[in-house]
């Protein structure tokens, strides 16, 4: 097992040197100049040269490139050149709000996916499963950013249920703690209101951004069922009288372990891209509008650290679910070799 | 094709796709007011839904209805644009990837992964930055990301195939490896293709929209469906028309795209065969 | 089942906390800029900071120039020699004294920083020309006599080398420290601890400062800032009371809702901030009078400014906000006449000026009127047979683009802000050839005459003949018509009811925190 798990580290690594050159290269040849943002409105050319030479930004592409991967290699993202602030420490304050989002978004889709899936695959080819079916592909089909709007207004403003923007509410402040994960810190400070207001916040953009992910799993846990429903075993053990329910329960709980956690690994990335647009709407200090905002000002600091990290990211959970497939069915790692 | 028509679920998607293609072929003739994709009257503009506009008018007193029919086309040309692009690249990949465990077939694999592991919507606004953003660079973004899905999904099948009898049979007998490859074993692929290419349909269609909400997509004054929501949001909820109509008309054909695919999986995939 | 009910009851009814004895704290909606460097940033949204954290020598109350941190100045005949007088007893935040020493620090810093705010001061003023020949005097020479300098002193923020000196690496003049952190003595204090860029910035009221606070009887204490990136978030996070205040920007058809509420309301206020379509005047077709003229009769004023902006804009004839001195008497404003528009362009076309191919005209995409304008623009045009197209870019683009007259676009859209109240602010810096290069100057307009009148004006000291001067080339460029202008903005923030003493200036948009209360 630990073969296995060397080997596909090592598989990562050159995928993730290929991020870092090809984020770079597109990064590079992006035409805007931040030099001249910098300089400000009243700034002759000359001033924007200076501000140039200044940030290397008049060096050849290749040698920016090499001192780029050789500060990435020794762990300096380096600063932004628009905030003024070490790239890291902004992305240390992005990544939670984006890490929790999408766990709890993946959470949801999978509480709500595998029952459904289990139910249709119960019923197959019935209305249910044709009602399931037509409600989870149609999860696949709704624009987040729409529903984010409609949500918006029928939840908070139609009905003020839920608050509109934001990650906890201003008056409240921030949870104390270290994760920056506001449910994880304050449960952890035994803030039981911080807790429940940051889970109001979530509600929205979780229950938007978790569609997607839900009609897929739906869609793999009711062919998983089914599968299972025609095996010979099952066959027989029907025949013994055991309802197809029980059988179903029986053998869902394996069938969803490994379907999450594949489906975890392939959307995680997908997910990402999606919540750019919800975190624009609900606001949420994230890493997909960060990504955006450093696009916007041509600060090409930030945006190849975020893309890194992104990657990193990516890389790590497939790792993850790679191993965890493994541990689950030892044919996998078989595969492998 | 029969079994699929037995299935509702599969041909109401049939259904909308081929509906949508009908107002795509003819939107210049069905469209009411076809002048709209461009003309602008300032002194209707923002009308709710009424007889003479039955989706309301926008932010420049153009019928959303017009504009709904004239956006069809952008949204199939795109999703039919994106899908042949990135087969073009991925099939080929997949089948050379699929067909031996060498080295050709890791470097293949890593380099699908590298652009799996970047974020779309990234690419995109940075592709859209470098050339002017609008329709073609959104559909280049769009393609760059999407081509790994069809060599993965053609990568299993090689291999799965590559061990075949058929195929060891056909080798014994002289044939090429190209010959097999193409005459052989992209047959057998094609249905898991044709499924991915459906549901790929509906999922560029919805990552346009995207793409036209956060501005790197079609330019204005395009009809595009996710160009109108982001034109539509400032001026939600007093006309709520403006994004809703849009919105639903997305929210049809990704429908349509992945209810007809969702049919075709059930049809082609294997192991759900015996199962009716 | 019977448990999740449970849970989503709780969660839908628990409201806030119930309120304790701390009132909610002011929760300011509007833009953050990119640092908290006064030094390194100067824009818009920066104003917010400035005004609050900072101090400067001068200060901008409406529309005129109050002495802040300095009592008076002094200016010699040659308009070369300027001398300040200090403000006794001001406290930065670590409770150390304001003196002289410190604002030529802070002139330094700026100067050898050389970002944006110090754009306006490198080509008169060397570092070493800035001095204090007493704790509470400063004197700047400039190597060149300079108009506008007092009205650009509000630029400049006055820091604190105390605080800054620990954190110095590497001679970055603590750039570093200073874009999360204040070293000011402004009226608000901001708590690093909580800053995140772009995100989050709390403050809390500085009781010393300088001004003290006999003029509000229920200053601010807790000031919140919290960006809202969204148009449609931030007017409904309004309306729900969870912002107190928008950007200044309100859209149009947003107004008579946010005022309709009973939460809330829109401070309505003219502004110095011109909206214009810019033409590239270096190449053809607009290096024609001609056709410059068919484009600028072509544009719907009216129906743009009072149908689509619903009247809350006012019609603007020349570059200058027509509230602004040196502005010549009697300019009427172009006016929409398709007829005349097709005139001219026939005239152009007769003369083989080639109107044929597509014009392109580059809006900024995230702001939303730039591509209605476009959009309107291109339907009339089309009506006297030129085709305009329209290409979605960002500012940073086309700050970028502008750069060269080659790489600049046919037409683009967008608005002069105020970031010093005198002419040169715009039609100084937007029609000298000297400034050719930057987005300001970006119709590359050339005149050698207009070049020579706005020379003498900033050059000048005088008010009355810098006043004549900058008439006298408005009034050519008016007739050349490098560019088209709209309207001059009237600013709209949303506010909730419960924020009083809100007062505006061009300068900042009226973020004063010091001013306000709430009532509750």
């Amino acid at each position: 097992m630990a073969r296995f798990i060397l080997r596909r580290v090592l598989l990562a690594l050159p995928a993730l040197l290929g991020l870092v050159l090809l984020t770079f290269v597109l990064t590079r040849v992006i035409p805007a100049d931040p030099a001249a943002m910098l300089a400000g409105d009243a700034a002759t050319p000359a001033q924007v040269a200076e501000i140039r030479t200044r940030y290397g930004l008049d060096q050849p592409m290749w040698r920016q490139a090499v001192t780029h991967v050789r500060q990435v290699l020794t762990g300096d993202l380096g600063s932004s050149i628009f905030t003024g602030r070490p790239v890291a420490e902004e992305i240390g304050f992005r990544l939670p709000a984006t890490l929790e989002l999408t766990f709890v978004a993946r959470f949801l889709s999978v509480v709500l996916g595998v029952p459904l899936g289990l139910v249709a695959a119960l019923d197959h080819n019935g209305p249910v499963d044709q009602i399931v079916r037509l409600l989870s592909v149609g999860g696949l089909a709704i624009a987040g950013f729409w529903l984010a709007i409609m949500l918006q207004l029928l939840f908070c403003m139609e009905w003020e249920l839920l608050p509109l923007r934001g990650r906890i509410d201003v008056a409240l402040g921030v949870p104390p703690g270290f994760s920056g994960l506001y449910l994880l810190d304050s449960l952890l400070a035994g803030r039981l209101d911080l807790f429940v207001d940051a889970l109001r916040h979530l509600v929205l953009p979780a229950v938007t951004l978790c569609l997607p992910g839900l009609a897929s799993i739906a869609r793999f846990t009711r062919s998983g069922v089914l599968e299972t429903l025609q095996k010979d075993f099952v066959l027989y053990a029907r025949a013994a009288g055991y309802s197809p329910f029980r059988l179903a329960t029986i053998y869902v709980l394996r069938n969803a372990v490994t379907v999450t956690v594949t489906q975890v690994g392939l959307l995680f990335g997908a997910l990402i891209s999606g919540a750019v647009a919800v975190e624009a709407i609900f606001d949420w200090p994230g890493l997909g509008t960060y990504a955006v905002q450093a696009i916007l000002a041509a600060d090409y600091k930030a945006l190849l650290a975020v893309t890194l990290v992104v990657g990193v990211v990516y890389a790590v959970v497939n790792v993850l679910v790679d191993v965890a497939q493994a541990l689950v069915d030892p044919r996998v790692a078989e595969q492998m070799k | 094709m029969r079994k699929l028509l037995r299935d509702p679920v599969a041909s109401l998607g049939l259904a909308i796709v081929l509906f949508a293609l009908v107002v795509a072929a003819f939107a210049p003739w069905l469209a009411p007011y076809p002048e709209d994709a461009f003309e602008s009257h300032l002194l209707q503009r923002l009308k709710p839904p009424s007889a003479e506009f039955p989706f309301g008018t926008d932010y420049l007193g153009r019928d959303i209805l017009s504009r709904i029919i004239l956006g069809t086309r952008n949204a199939i040309a795109v999703a039919v644009a994106v899908v042949g692009a990135s087969m073009l690249i991925g099939v080929p990949m997949g089948l050379l990837a699929g067909w031996r465990d060498n080295w050709v077939s890791d470097v293949l694999m890593r380099v699908t992964d590298v652009f799996l592991a970047v974020p779309q919507l990234i690419l995109a606004l940075a592709l859209g930055q470098l050339m002017s953003p609008g329709l073609g660079t959104a559909m280049l973004a769009l393609s760059l990301t999407y081509w790994p899905f069809f060599t993965r999904t053609v990568y299993a099948e090689t291999r799965r195939l590559r061990g075949a009898l058929f195929v060891d049979a056909l080798a014994g007998i002289g044939a090429t490896p190209t010959r097999i490859l193409l005459l052989h074993v992209l047959p057998n692929a094609a249905p898991a293709v044709l499924v991915r290419a459906t549901i790929g349909m509906g999922f560029t269609i919805l990552t346009a929209a995207i793409l036209g909400f956060l501005g790197v997509g079609a330019a204005p004054p395009s009809p595009d469906w996710g160009l109108a929501v982001a034109e539509a949001r400032q001026h939600l909820p007093e006309s709520w028309w403006f994004a809703t109509f849009p919105g639903l008309a997305i929210l049809l054909l990704v429908l349509g795209f992945n209810l007809l695919g969702d049919g075709l999986r059930d049809v082609a995939d294997p192991r759900l065969r015996r199962s009716r | 089942m019977r448990l999740f009910a449970a849970l989503f009851a709780a969660l839908m009814l628990f409201a806030t906390p119930p309120a304790g004895a701390q009132p909610r704290p002011l929760v300011w909606g509007d833009t953050l800029p990119a640092t908290l460097d006064m030094h390194v940033v100067f824009d818009v949204p920066s104003q917010f900071v400035l005004l609050n954290a900072y101090d400067g020598l001068y200060r901008y109350q409406g529309n005129d120039l109050v002495p802040w941190l300095a009592e008076s100045h002094t200016v010699s005949t040659d308009g070369l020699t300027w001398e300040f007088k200090l403000r006794r007893g001001v406290k930065f935040h670590d409770g150390s004294d304001l003196t002289a020493a410190d604002v030529v620090y802070s002139f330094h810093r700026l100067l050898a920083l050389k970002r944006a705010p110090a754009a306006a001061f490198t080509p008169v003023l060397a570092p070493e020309n800035v001095t204090a020949p007493d704790a509470h005097t400063v004197r700047f020479v400039l190597s060149q006599s300079y108009g506008p300098f007092l009205a650009a002193m509000p630029i400049v923020a006055i820091v604190n080398p105390r605080a800054i000196a620990p954190h110095v690496k590497n001679n970055d003049w603590g750039a570093e420290w200073m874009a999360s952190n204040d070293a000011g003595s402004g009226a608000y204090v901001v708590n690093a601890g909580n800053y995140q860029a772009r995100v989050a910035l709390d403050m809390q009221r500085f009781p010393e400062h300088f001004m003290g606070w006999g003029h509000n009887q229920r200053p601010i204490d807790q000031v919140r800032s919290r960006p809202v990136m969204e148009t449609s978030t931030r007017v409904l996070s309004l309306m729900r009371g969870e912002i107190d205040s928008t950007d200044s920007y309100l859209p149009t058809d947003q107004v008579e809702r946010v005022n309709r509420n009973p939460r809330t309301r829109v401070a309505q206020d003219q502004s110095m901030r011109v909206f214009l379509l810019r033409m590239n005047n270096s190449k053809a077709p607009f290096n024609n009078l001609d056709v410059r003229l068919c484009f600028a009769h072509a544009f719907n004023y009216e129906g743009f400014n009072e149908i689509i902006l619903k009247g809350l804009v006012v019609r603007n004839a020349g570059p200058n906000p027509n509230n602004l001195w040196g502005n010549p008497a009697g300019m009427q404003p172009y006016k929409f006449d398709l007829a005349l528009a097709r005139q001219h362009c026939d005239r152009a076309r007769a003369a083989g000026v080639p109107l044929n191919r597509e014009i392109e005209i580059h809006v900024q995409t995230e702001l939303e009127q730039t591509v209605q304008a476009a959009q309107m623009f291109q339907a009339d045009l089309r009506r006297v047979g030129v085709n305009l197209k329209i290409v979605p870019n960002t500012f940073a683009g086309i700050v970028t683009a502008t750069a060269q007259a080659t790489t600049t676009p046919d037409m683009w859209v967008h608005w002069v802000s105020a970031y010093f109240i005198d002419p040169e602010n715009w039609v100084g810096q937007m029609y000298d050839s000297r400034f050719h290069g930057t987005w300001k100057a970006s119709s590359w307009y050339t005149n050698p005459e207009v070049d020579r009148l706005l020379t003498r004006a900033r050059n000048s000291v005088v008010q009355a003949e810098r006043q004549e001067l900058y008439a006298a080339a408005t009034a050519i460029i008016f007739r050349e018509s490098p560019d088209i202008w709209v309207y001059n903005t009237v600013n709209l923030r949303g506010l909730t009811r419960r924020v009083q003493g809100y007062s505006f200036s061009p300068v900042g948009s009226g973020g004063e925190l010091r001013l306000m209360s709430l009532s509750e």
